[in-house]
């Protein structure tokens, strides 16, 4: 028992500081393997509060440029509104059917908290849980996708961007309907790359990149990017597919978070797929 | 002004500097800016290892939580923290530090300076890229992060110096 305690008066130092570092490297290992602690986000109360009074100051240093970003789509929106076409044919009845349903929505959002050259990058938004912001939930912005709600508070959200490793957006190259899951190796915050793409098809250059809407998180034919270069993978018959965003991750502040309404009538159907007893 | 006030001052001031300037600057190529380590290096000689290593964890949880980054700068600035006495101790002067100075560059000189926190921004830099990419065929990215970053944090950690640490009067 002397040596014991002996043991531990001589070692104190080392064990308080093996003790804090696993602590530390725990939370870090949790959350890179396991992303669901809850602790330690800027979704916090403090931090969050810390940040909107950060962005507060620092929003307006690209007010004109997210100014332009938001007047484009307004056009965009606006040549689809009825008042921009000219009627055809006089005499119509509008019937109110029952053919289409609304399946998202859309709820607007400001990034208060960005990084772009981290491994993991992530964003904090201004609403949480009270705008009904729920984790999981599919985030864009005018140009492109953004990421996936990860964490949300009551008046915070965080998001894991398409910037950081696990991502694995399921995503199509236009014209020949390819589908790809889209990675980011950690570089260039201006290309990802798309893997799983036999090299026996013939992509062209610049053809554009959409989400495939497969699992229900983005709508089918949101914006990523385009396609920038075909490299050869050593050893395997399939391209490594540089593409290029369509976002400026840098410069982000206004996005829109989805709200897929049959989320859950997907969900449950696809709890139905007996699992690979393989593997 | 009493010293544990001088201190509490400047671990906000750094914390907030981190969180709320420098992480916010995104230049390329992989750098980023970390003037935090600087507490550690300016905090008394005579202070026991246990008190620097909690200073250390509380620092590094607050600008973990704010960052969103999840532990990783609280595992290298504790990385730091354990190896000060050692690193103190091997450039050192030859009859032992003097409690009442302090370890900044105008006290301990310009080659003191840059020699110990050098090393000491280096091992920080390299743990906590190593720990951020974790993969072994990425190797030369963690390395070619620290050599554009450390020069740049170490700059930054002499502006800090220069506006926060008094100059002692020197005739």
């Amino acid at each position: 028992m002397r040596n014991l305690i002996a043991f531990f008066r001589r070692f104190r130092v080392f064990l308080i500081f093996v003790l804090l570092q696993v602590f530390a490297l725990s939370v870090y290992f949790t959350y890179l393997n396991f992303p669901r602690s809850q602790y330690l986000t800027s979704a916090s109360k403090v931090s969050g509060l810390i940040l909107t009074v950060q962005n507060d100051i620092t929003k307006h240093f690209n007010l004109s440029l997210n100014n332009d970003k938001l007047q484009k789509e307004n056009i965009r929106l606006r040549n689809r509104l009825p008042e921009s076409f000219q009627r055809m044919q006089n005499g119509w009845a509008k019937i109110n059917d029952t053919l289409f349903h609304q399946q998202y929505e859309y709820i607007p959002a400001s990034v208060i908290n960005s990084t772009s050259t981290k491994r993991n990058n992530y964003f904090t938004l201004n609403i949480g849980s009270n705008q009904g912001v729920k984790r999981g939930m599919g985030v864009f912005s005018d140009k492109g996708i953004v990421g996936i709600v990860h964490t949300s508070s009551a008046h915070f959200a965080v998001v894991k961007t398409v910037l950081t490793e696990n991502i694995n957006v399921d995503v199509m190259i236009e014209p020949i309907g390819l589908f790809g899951l889209m990675k980011w190796d950690g570089r260039d915050p201006r290309r990802g790359s798309i893997t799983g793409i036999s090299n026996d098809l013939k992509i062209k250059r610049w053809s554009k990149v959409v989400t495939r809407g497969g699992s229900g998180i983005f709508p089918r034919g949101l914006n990523v990017g385009k396609v920038e270069k075909l490299n050869p993978v050593e050893g395997k018959p399939l391209w490594d597919v540089v593409i290029r965003f369509s976002e400026d991750y840098r410069t982000i502040q206004r996005v829109y978070v989805i709200k897929n309404l049959f989320q859950e009538e997907q969900n449950k159907l696809e709890l139905l797929i007996p699992e690979d007893k393989e593997e | 002004m009493n010293i544990v006030v001088k201190h509490i001052i400047r671990f906000i001031v750094l914390v907030a500097a981190q969180v709320l300037v420098l992480n916010q600057l995104e230049i390329g190529f992989g750098i980023q800016f970390m003037v935090y380590p600087l507490l550690i290096i300016l905090l008394p000689f005579d202070l026991g290892i246990i008190y620097m290593l909690l200073i250390a964890f509380i620092m590094g949880l607050s600008i973990d939580g704010i960052s969103n980054t999840y532990g990783l700068h609280t595992s290298s600035l504790l990385v730091i923290t354990y190896l000060r006495p050692a690193i103190f101790k091997l450039f050192g002067p030859r009859d032992g530090y003097d409690v009442l100075k302090e370890g900044n560059m105008y006290e301990m000189g310009t080659r003191w300076f840059i020699s110990v926190f050098g090393l000491m921004l280096i091992i920080h830099h390299l743990w906590f890229f190593t720990l951020e990419i974790f993969r072994f065929d990425d190797m030369l990215f963690v390395l070619q992060k620290t050599v554009f970053s450390v020069p740049l944090s170490f700059l930054f950690c002499l502006l800090f110096q220069a506006m926060f640490v008094t100059k002692p009067n020197t005739r």
